[in-house]
């Protein structure tokens, strides 16, 4: 997509420093603050540079306090970047600017936006006002969410008559009416099940499709990554440590791959291949061997026993992610806000 | 200025009116839903105003004025009380405390990213129709204390009366919005419905009853004089021109304030200023 149009979302060098009060916990601390606070600056994101194409997905992955949310507050207008460059669709988010403010959408999955007490219905309603989108446009805009989402019966009953699960397909709705070219999505499926997180994703994954829209989103659920992004940007203590492929991230930062080796004659001690993570006693076992020997291994195996199958697999994503941070210094005392 | 930009302020206005009434309208809506509200309310709002009558009636008792006011004049400042407590209670405190709440749950944020002004959203978004059955009480007892009133009441003191009360409600919304910015840097926000319900009491009664320094008080920093017994004033034929002007002139600086107030509370919350 996009050609030699500009990035959808263009960030260069951002940086974002909170200044903390800091005191010593104890009523001694707590006196003496009231007096003299003493202050620290936290760098909560130190230089971060990405680009996001019109209609691309992008995973924006990190462990809490990694900046994530601090990032997309400041991609989103809701907080001024230290220093850096930000451009989402050419505007400059901090401006606010309504032209910009029509054209993205925020979607925070631990709050919600739905007014409690009334059905989700009448919270559209409110935001076809806000937003100004004509009568026809607004209802089809409305019947299609609501007929992907499968939420047709839901909109009427007030918010808090909802399951956790309903809110959310709610609340994305309501944050969809408007047709954004991009989307902020923070944790979209956080402490949802897992049937409606699948909707959501697959919701996602057609609204992407149907409207080019370009996505950023958060999330601990490497299963929502993996079916809706080709990309992600990893950050670790406010710094980029991986912008890439999701299956490169796989390759560059797995060390070790699982070979898992069925043998007919059954149980049988491997030990001497590898690390045995698993030994079933019907002779399945699987063995944790560094990537560069997997093949030479495999090979043995093959060599020495009789085999019935053998597959060579990545570690699960989870298990990468987790790799690429232990690959850094501990981060100091992360912030968000 | 020119005829372009008139038109786009102009447009501008007509949208937002747009919006508030969609937002009306919505709550509407939903205390239709809540019937049996109406009953408690229309109750509660029975019993205050018979309360208060029955003082009225002790107090004139024993006198003939308060403070230069006859027993009917004073019943069109409680009139008055009623009604502009009414619409404090329907539109100002709901809108207020829905604020406090989305500034203490993060939410606030989702206001910040509409594409309207966040002002008037956080100003218009609840409505309290059951709460609005003090409007149509404080009305009523208006129209009957201007009934007994032994003096004809001209067109020009009813539209004096109208002007104060709609400039009253502005004093009273802006006074209540700069109370809830600033209770953010200061202190704890959970006790301010009560302490405005607490200082709002004093509003039954016209200031000038009140001594000196309170009665300043109540004019400028607890604005009930310009809220309450200016229009009441007007309705009685004790305000001139000029009283109107003024009143007029501290709505228009104290909306100003808090024009000024959100977009320095804005600049503090993205951390422009930090």
């Amino acid at each position: 997509m996009g050609g030699d149009r500009a990035p959808a979302i263009r960030v260069r060098e951002l940086r974002r420093t909170f200044r903390v009060a800091e005191r010593e916990a104890g009523l001694a601390a707590s006196v003496r603050s009231l007096v003299r606070r003493t202050h620290r600056d936290v760098e909560a994101v130190a230089g971060v540079s990405f680009d996001v194409a019109h209609g691309e997905v992008v995973g924006f992955l990190g462990a809490n306090g990694a900046g994530k949310t601090t990032t997309l507050k400041m991609l989103s207008g809701l907080l001024h970047p230290t220093s850096g460059e930000v451009a989402v669709l050419g505007c400059t988010p901090a401006r606010r600017e309504r032209e910009f403010l029509r054209q993205i959408t925020l979607v925070m999955g631990n709050r919600n936006q739905l007014q409690w007490d009334i059905p989700a219905a009448d919270s559209f309603e409110m935001n076809r006002a806000i937003y100004r989108i004509p009568d026809a446009e607004f209802r089809r805009n409305r019947d299609e969410l609501v007929e992907l989402l499968e939420i047709g019966d839901l909109v009427r009953k007030p918010v808090r008559n909802l399951s956790l699960g309903e809110r959310m397909k709610a609340e994305t709705a309501a944050a969809l009416l408007h047709r954004p070219q991009v989307l902020f999505l923070d944790e979209p499926t956080i402490g949802l099940d897992v049937t409606a997180q699948k909707r959501i994703r697959a919701f996602l994954a057609e609204y992407n499709r149907r409207t080019g829209a370009s996505i950023l989103m958060t999330s601990h659920y490497m299963a929502d990554v993996q079916a809706l992004c080709s990309r992600v940007v990893v950050i670790d203590a406010g710094q980029v440590l991986y912008d890439g492929g999701l299956r490169a991230l796989t390759t560059r930062f797995a060390a070790h791959q699982t070979i898992t080796v069925g043998l007919p004659e059954g149980a049988v001690d491997l030990s001497g291949y590898g690390e045995v993570v698993e030994s079933t006693p019907d002779g399945r076992t699987s063995l944790r061997v560094p990537k560069a020997q997997a093949s030479a291994v495999a090979a043995r195996l093959l060599a020495a026993h009789r085999v019935s199958d053998l597959t060579i697999e990545d570690p699960p994503i989870e298990d990468v992610i987790e790799q690429v941070f232990a690959s850094r210094p501990a981060p100091t005392a992360p912030v968000t806000r | 200025m020119g005829a372009a930009s008139r038109r786009d302020a102009q447009a501008r206005d007509l949208r937002a009116l747009g919006l508030v009434a969609t937002f009306l309208r919505v709550g509407v809506q939903t205390e239709l839903q809540y019937r049996a509200n109406v009953v408690f309310s229309a109750l509660q709002s029975l019993v205050a105003v018979a309360t208060s009558l029955a003082v009225l009636g002790l107090v004139f008792s024993h006198t003939d004025s308060l403070g230069g006011w006859s027993g009917n004049e004073l019943l069109v400042v409680m009139g008055v009380y009623v009604l502009m407590g009414g619409v404090i209670r329907s539109v100002v405190q709901p809108n207020m405390q829905q604020l406090m709440a989305d500034v203490q749950h993060g939410t606030l944020d989702f206001v910040l990213t509409k594409p309207a002004d966040g002002q008037l959203l956080v100003s218009a978004r609840r409505f309290q129709l059951w709460q609005a059955v003090d409007v149509v009480l404080g009305a009523v007892l208006v129209v009957v204390a201007v009934v007994r009133l032994d003096r004809p009441v001209g067109v020009g003191a009813v539209l004096g009366f109208l002007a104060a009360l709609g400039l009253g409600a502005v004093t009273i919304y802006s006074f209540w919005l700069l109370l809830t910015i600033g209770a953010f840097w200061i202190v704890r926000v959970d006790s301010l419905v009560d302490l405005f319900d607490g200082m709002y009491q004093a509003g039954r009664w016209p200031v000038s009853v009140y001594p000196g320094w309170l009665r300043i008080g109540f004019t400028f920093l607890v604005p009930l004089a310009f809220a309450i017994t200016v229009p009441a004033q007007a309705l009685t034929g004790r305000a001139s021109g000029w009283l109107l002007l003024g009143a007029a002139a501290f709505t228009a600086v104290l909306f100003t304030l808090t024009r000024a107030l959100w977009r320095v509370g804005l600049r503090h919350y993205s951390g422009a200023s930090a």
